[in-house]
């Protein structure tokens, strides 16, 4: 076993990173206030209830949209196909709970549909006629549209690499087009798709903004609340605890999904490039409409209506300090994206170096952040925070450290650390992968330290992906809102928290500034990245 | 202290926890020399490269080079300080620079040194590279990538090259010529070098020295001659399988005699009782095509090779033998007919085990 400072290095990172999951363990051996009684005969079969019934129905409408239009794009070409290939990733940048703002908007009482009735046929009651997209089914609609990419890139990358001899064994077995999407295609990209639909569940039971917008009772909302108005800490956590337990297992099916995918995506021998079928008639019309309308309801829809309300209510821009916004975004994004890229590129070159068992083991672990609910961290960690004040720093009669780490710009990245580890991590780790170790033996035989090998062999390798990775952290914290809503400093807000706390005041007009901006800057930072994302050589 | 070049004492050759080869020692008696180890794919031969290399550890016995002591049970000099350059059998050229810039990394190291034996422009027109120069290591064949990282370990002028199968991606057509090249610039340059190969030609051709390693072990260590000619075990034959050990008895100290071929006479390597009964090593070379002889086997099989042909013949006791003859020699059989042997039939070289 090689203890070097970078093996040390390493294991600090990956316990830094596990230390919310182990408050959350630890906390379900705590007492808790009254409230776990009420919850219990009351509420919490409600809260199980209505997180699987979202998370079912998400994952079911999902799969049909990410699934069928990574199918079409992916087999035949139609009008707009090449613009749909990458468009329909669009949507990425509405976070759900700005879609939930967008569908009342649009469909509740005298809102922007009643609006676009009158205008065409004059007054009249048109409320009735108009259906109303709220509660559960608002909820499934908005993590739904803003969710299904996750499925959508998986299984077109998938359904890229199917080699053409596949398709045409299907063919030369007799089966129709219709047989052969459901007895080769389909199977065939299984894993990629479980893969995919896996991150929608995490996501899904994560979900706190359009749940909450919608007054979902779920387990994500019932930890935020028994938090912010019950004060229960521990009771949060424990909740959290059930929570984890499950996401743990949709995460392991999500790693197991991912192993066996690779194979599938191994491109090597026999390969035969596919020749994607030109549609005619009414079949390319279909195919066109299909797409179309997940681009048009997923992104065109709630960026309309964000700008539709900006512009009818042009004073709420300028009430905006959009300057301030901006730098906090930026100054969150820099900063972030530093501390995850160096402690990651650390980890990874440890892992790399030291070639142990224990340390892969934890640092697998480690990037489990991804699948906690950023409700959970949050509150994992203030819950960590006050425990170590509380029985280590106040012990040695040091004062309060809660202030450095609750409500200050520092603890907020720290938790961003911890929830967007997994994505540098792994990112960077692919990276590596390609890169055979006889390469870093090479350096070594060129007379070249680890420390050199470091910095004049890996970092020039893994450049681009350093890149890729940086937009990707940029993206995920721009949208974030449940850890900003929790640990941001005082006066300090993102356009995500901004929008928030003016849609709960039921100021949605006020909300729509803040989402315009955001879905503005998200599609180009998805529009910069998705040449990596929808790449299609197998590199 | 040894005055050795290179020597390598008992040592354990380990990846991990597992032993590949147990027990190994050889030297290199002058800088500059070439020595060859030979042995079948997964047998241990790159477990020992990376380990001179210092990239494996050892615990127990020793490798030195010019008397210091780079690795044993308590010492283990770091790769990048040792000054010896692996070069290995698949693609380890930095994968993000071109070729150029791959040699050049290498000649950095060089620099250092202010070695002029080895040049730049030279180097790479004799590994015949100039033309992907300025191509990434994706972008080129496995054989060119093969030549550029010779290239890159070449012009490092270490104190000990190794090379890990380095033309066994190397078109057929062009090895030969390669290998020359090879052979030329670390005699000229004065590089001592260990090569690993499952070639045994390239072997013979390109080492002062050969070693065998099979079962876990060295089982020669010796100039190619002797190796071919006078192996010192059943399984070294076996290896080489350029022969077969036929059932014979000695008859005198310099003669045997087989149920099938009769009398043989020649000089024993090895000398054995008068009555013992041997087992005999027939070489291709060893027997001679004669159609006026009154020894005929049948032919069952006939492999052209070019500058000769190699007959395999079914004696009454149902031994197969090997026959070489030499392509332009009169003796067209086809395979069922009747294949004269000369007689006496005479081996300079007994080889008996």
């Amino acid at each position: 076993m090689k203890f070097n400072s970078w093996f040390v290095s390493s294991f600090l990172i990956s316990f830094i990173v596990l230390i919310p999951v182990i408050t959350v363990f630890a906390s379900f051996f705590e007492t808790t206030s009254n409230y776990y009684e009420i919850l219990k005969n009351t509420f919490l079969v409600e809260y199980i209830f209505n997180s699987l019934n979202l998370l079912l129905s998400v994952l079911l409408l999902t799969f049909i949209i990410g699934t069928g239009a990574a199918y079409l794009v992916s087999f035949y070409r139609f009008p707009g196909s090449e613009f749909f290939k990458w468009a329909l990733i669009l949507s990425f940048a509405v976070p759900p709970y700005i879609y939930a703002y967008s569908l009342t908007a649009f469909f509740e009482n005298y809102g922007t549909a009643f609006t676009i009735l009158k205008n065409l046929f004059g007054e009249a009651n048109y409320n009735k006629n108009i259906p109303k997209f709220d509660g559960m089914f608002g909820a499934i609609l908005s993590i739904s549209f803003s969710l299904y990419v996750y499925v959508y890139i998986l299984a077109r990358a998938s359904f890229l690499y199917q080699s053409q001899n596949l398709i045409d064994l299907g063919k030369n077995l007799g089966f129709s087009r219709f047989k052969s999407f459901f007895k080769v295609i389909l199977p065939a990209a299984r894993p990629a798709i479980v893969a995919g639909l896996s991150l929608v569940a995490m996501e899904t039971l994560a979900e706190f903004g359009a749940v909450d917008f919608f007054s979902i009772n779920t387990l994500t909302t019932g930890i935020y609340n028994s938090w912010i108005y019950f004060d229960d800490l521990a009771f949060a956590n424990r909740i959290s605890f059930f929570l984890l337990l499950f996401i743990f297992s949709l995460f392991i099916l999500e790693n197991l999904s991912r192993r066996r995918a690779k194979y599938h995506f191994n491109s090597k021998g026999g390969f035969k490039q596919k020749v994607k079928i030109k549609l005619f008639g009414i079949n390319a019309f279909l195919a066109f409409i299909f797409c179309f309308i997940i681009f048009f309801v997923s992104f065109l829809f709630p960026l309309s209506q964000m700008l539709y309300w900006t512009i009818k209510f042009p004073e709420n821009l300028f009430d905006l300090e959009i300057t301030n916004l901006v730098l906090n975004t930026l100054y969150l994004v820099l900063l972030s994206s530093l501390v995850l890229i160096i402690f990651s590129l650390i980890s990874n070159y440890g892992n790399r170096v030291s070639n142990n068992k224990t340390l892969n083991f934890l640092s697998t672990l480690s990037i489990s952040g991804y699948a906690i609910p950023g409700v959970i961290l949050a509150i994992a960690f203030i819950t960590f925070i006050a425990w170590f004040d509380d029985s280590i720093i106040k012990s040695f009669g040091f004062s309060s450290i809660k202030k450095i780490f609750i409500g200050s710009v520092f603890g907020l990245v720290l938790v961003y650390f911890i929830r967007f580890y997994s994505l540098a991590f792994n990112g960077i780790k692919s990276g590596y992968e390609k890169m055979n170790i006889s390469v870093d033996e090479s350096a070594y035989l060129l007379g070249y330290s680890k420390r050199k090998t470091f910095t004049n062999i890996h970092i020039p390798f893994l450049r681009n992906s350093l890149l890729f990775i940086i937009i990707l952290i940029s993206l995920e914290i721009i949208r974030e809102l449940p850890i900003t809503l929790i640990l941001r400093p005082f006066n300090f807000e993102t356009f995500a928290t901004t929008a928030y706390i003016s849609a709960s005041e039921d100021l949605l007009e006020a909300a729509a500034v803040p989402s315009l901006f955001l879905i503005l800057i998200a599609s180009l930072f998805i529009i910069v990245t998705s040449k990596y994302i929808l790449r299609e050589n197998n590199e | 202290m040894s005055d050795n070049f290179f020597e390598i004492k008992n040592v354990d050759f380990k990846i991990g926890n597992k032993v590949k080869v147990k027990n190994v020692s050889f030297s290199i008696e002058k800088e500059g020399d070439i020595i060859c180890l030979l042995g079948p794919s997964g047998i241990g031969k790159t477990t020992i490269l990376r380990t001179i290399a210092g990239l494996e550890n050892i615990n127990k016995g020793s490798i030195t080079l010019k008397g210091k002591t780079l690795s044993s049970e308590n010492i283990n000099i770091e790769p990048e300080k040792r000054n010896i350059s692996l070069a290995f059998q698949e693609n380890s050229l930095f994968p993000h620079y071109t070729v150029k810039k791959n040699i050049l990394l290498g000649a950095e190291r060089n620099e250092i040194k202010k070695d002029k034996s080895i040049n730049f422009e030279e180097l790479i027109n004799l590994l015949d590279i100039s033309h992907i120069l300025n191509k990434f290591p994706h972008e080129i064949s496995a054989g060119e990538a093969q030549r550029a990282s010779l290239a890159r370990s070449l012009i490092t002028k270490p104190e000990l090259l190794l090379l890990d199968e380095p033309l066994s991606n190397v078109d057929q057509s062009f090895k030969e010529e390669i290998q020359e090249k090879l052979k030329k610039i670390l005699k000229n340059s004065k590089i001592t070098t260990i090569i690993v190969t499952h070639d045994s030609y390239e072997a013979f051709y390109l080492g002062s020295k050969c070693g065998i390693i099979l079962n876990q072990e060295l089982k020669q260590f010796d100039d190619p001659y002797n190796v071919y000619h006078l192996p010192n075990s059943v399984e070294v034959v076996n290896f080489l399988n350029r022969g077969i050990l036929i059932p014979a008895e000695v008859t005198s100290p310099k003669s045997l005699e087989n149920k099938d071929l009769g009398t043989i006479t020649g000089n024993f390597v090895k000398p054995f009782p008068i009555g013992s009964s041997v087992k005999l090593l027939i070489q291709p070379e060893d027997l001679h095509h004669d159609d006026t002889s009154n020894l005929k086997f049948e032919v069952i099989d006939r492999k052209f090779r070019g500058t000769n042909f190699i007959y395999t013949l079914k004696t009454p006791t149902n031994t197969l033998i090997p026959v070489f003859v030499h392509s332009h020699h009169i003796h067209q059989h086809e395979v069922d007919e009747k294949f004269g042997i000369k007689r006496p039939i005479h081996i300079d070289h007994i080889v008996c085990f």
